[in-house]
């Protein structure tokens, strides 16, 4: 597009300055905070939080639920996806219009509405009780479920629309071809759609698992704090110890948890497509 | 021609110099919530009398402390509100330094334990609140801080977090009715921590409470004064209980920035917010219970805030040295026992 790479270069300059100064630079500072004791580097943060039953224990919960979160919105996600993109584009427009509409109201909105729906009273309850599933209302608000409900909801559009517009970017005969040539439609999925799609599962991963790690508001109120994650360790670490050094270790974590997720997603992504 | 030109904008230069003279500046640092309303009764009304600007910063008390040590060396605020930990925190940080209360006409207008709050006039109390419990009436009825440990609230009690402002005082006041009441909270956490499952959720924000009630998912909740009009206005029967040992609760403070440039404007201002007249409008608009022992408001108003000389006379609030020093304590313990 560009002459020569240099040209391109420099227009990519000011984006990339205004980036480093703005964004870059203050998180490096922030991240400095942990890797610094007394004037010197030191991995003795590091060590104490690890070294600590339970950071352990919350670092592993708040893993395990980002991992649930986005195997979940991945299989809810494709489902979705392949309905929609079967539409006319019309109906199509429409659908994406409404699974966006939940992303312009603000989470702790939307978390509020799960108390009303889990809570003792609410429809779930009632729907369960109505059918006879049970005698009396479950306990579902205020736990790791209500977390990964929250969570799920909060996410799932990101995933939908990540993989909705991968597969519209697909040849829309490679499905027909693949069955007119025997595939069962698991077949189809696994060699087909799967690797057809693989930046959208890897861009749709990396989101709905970045969003999870790092949610603050959900894990807080509908986990009723009985279940302790990293952000909330965070937020406590901030607000109430006034630590910034294991805040910023924990920080680092977080990032490095979202980074390793993105690269091990590509890496399965590109192993597939090898085979 | 030309010399028309220089001479008017000569003038022009000299007008503009003598309006920026005038311009004198006010920085406060504040918590971001009812700032309309603090304008219209508090900031405009300043301006007008002081011939001044006020700029207004606000944010929550870690951000804008962080910013008062970041500014140590060379302040952009005048005067900051903060809590009273947050008061104690910044005193031992030498980021505020003694007011001089003579020059505070309405000093001697307030309840005595707003005239000092943290000892050697570092601060000065504007506002307080009471914290106690909200209970539904028609099913129980509390009358000490320990029935929210009873048989017939268990599974209905939602227990303030040890990281909201609520937490520690009720943590404080349970350990008083428990007749274990060290500071390092030791007794009540691990009581809360065998009750655990009892409590429906430890919240960290209070505005939930009132779904909570109203979805008849809680019976009960230890909170602060301020959110006590939410219960009322609810269509079911809520009462604020009066345990037999004591009501607790917390209190906001002025303080003034060590080395501030415009320590007469601060004064000025601090003044005119602790007068009857400024006290009264807050307490009206229902935004900060009054601290000058003047204020005289009608009964519906003062059901929604903390009024009257014998309520204030009664409050037993945590000394500020007790919540800083033992803090992260509280946290690690709370966090070991009940946050898993």
């Amino acid at each position: 597009m560009f002459q020569n790479r240099a040209e391109s270069l420099a227009l990519a300059l000011p984006a990339a300055l205004f980036a480093a100064v703005v964004f870059i630079v203050p998180v490096l500072i922030l991240l400095s905070e942990g890797l610094r004791l007394g004037g010197d580097w030191s991995l003795a943060h590091y060590v104490s939080f690890f070294s600590t039953p339970l950071n352990l224990t919350v670092f592993i919960r708040t893993l395990k639920l980002g991992v649930l979160v986005t195997v979940a919105a991945a299989v809810i996600g494709y489902a979705a996806a392949l309905c929609i993109v079967n539409l006319s584009s019309r109906n199509r427009g429409r659908m994406v219009g409404l699974i966006v509409l939940p992303l312009m109201i603000s989470p702790v909105a939307r978390t509020y509405a799960w108390i009303v729906i889990l809570g003792r009273t609410g429809i779930v309850n009632q729907a369960l009780t109505s059918i006879g599933l049970t005698d009396a209302p479950l306990r579902i608000l205020f736990s790791e479920t209500a977390i990964f409900i929250g969570l799920l909801q909060l996410f799932l559009p990101l995933m939908i629309i990540s993989l909705v517009s991968a597969l519209e970017n697909m040849p829309r005969d490679a499905i027909s071809a693949a069955r007119v040539l025997g595939a069962n439609w698991l077949q189809v999925f696994w060699k087909v759609i799967l690797p057809l799609t693989k930046e959208g599962l890897v861009i749709g991963g990396t989101l709905v698992f970045t969003g999870s790690l790092t949610a603050y508001i959900t894990p807080a109120i509908l986990g009723g704090s009985k279940v302790l994650m990293l952000e909330t360790l965070l937020y406590q670490r901030v607000t109430i110890a006034n630590d910034f050094a294991s805040a910023s270790v924990i920080a680092m974590i977080l990032i490095v948890m979202s980074f390793s997720a993105n690269l091990l997603l590509k890496r399965l992504a590109t192993a597939r497509a090898k085979r | 021609m030309k010399k028309i030109l220089l001479v008017s904008g000569a003038a022009l230069m000299l007008v503009a110099s003598s309006a920026q003279a005038q311009e004198r500046k006010l920085v406060i640092s504040v918590y971001g919530f009812a700032q309309d309303a603090f304008k219209t009764i508090l900031y405009d009304p300043f301006e007008a009398k002081c011939g001044c600007k006020v700029v207004v910063e606000t944010g929550n008390s870690v951000e804008r402390l962080a910013k008062l040590e970041a500014n140590k060396e060379n302040p952009v605020i005048d005067m900051a509100v903060v809590a009273t930990p947050d008061a104690l925190a910044a005193t031992r940080a030498k980021l505020i330094e003694p007011i001089d209360v003579t020059k505070l006409s309405n000093y001697e207008k307030l309840y005595d334990i707003a005239k000092d709050p943290i000892g050697g006039h570092m601060s000065v109390g504007y506002t307080f609140y009471a914290t106690s419990i909200v209970y539904r009436s028609d099913k129980i009825t509390i009358n000490s801080w320990n029935d929210l440990f009873s048989k017939e609230l268990a599974g209905h009690v939602a227990f303030p977090n040890v990281t909201t402002n609520q937490g520690p005082p009720t943590l404080y006041m349970i350990g008083k009715a428990m007749g274990k009441d060290t500071p390092d909270l030791k007794a009540p956490i691990e009581k809360v921590a065998e009750h655990k499952d009892d409590f429906v959720t430890f919240y960290v924000r209070s505005s939930q409470l009132t779904q909570l009630m109203q979805q008849e998912e809680i019976w009960a909740a230890p909170i602060g004064r301020f959110a006590w009009e939410g219960f009322a206005k609810m269509d079911l029967p809520i009462k604020w209980a009066t345990p037999k040992e004591g009501q607790t609760g917390g209190m906001n403070v002025m303080v003034l920035v060590k080395g501030a440039k415009n320590k007469d404007l601060a004064y000025q201002f601090m003044d005119f917010w602790l007068s009857t007249e400024i006290q009264t409008k807050l307490a009206e608009r229902l935004i900060d219970s009054p601290a000058n022992k003047e204020v005289k408001l009608p009964a519906a108003v003062a059901e929604n805030l903390t009024y009257g000389e014998d309520l204030v006379k009664s409050l037993d609030l945590q000394p500020a040295e007790a919540i800083l020093d033992n803090r992260e304590s509280w946290l690690s313990q709370w966090n070991a026992k009940v946050g898993q």
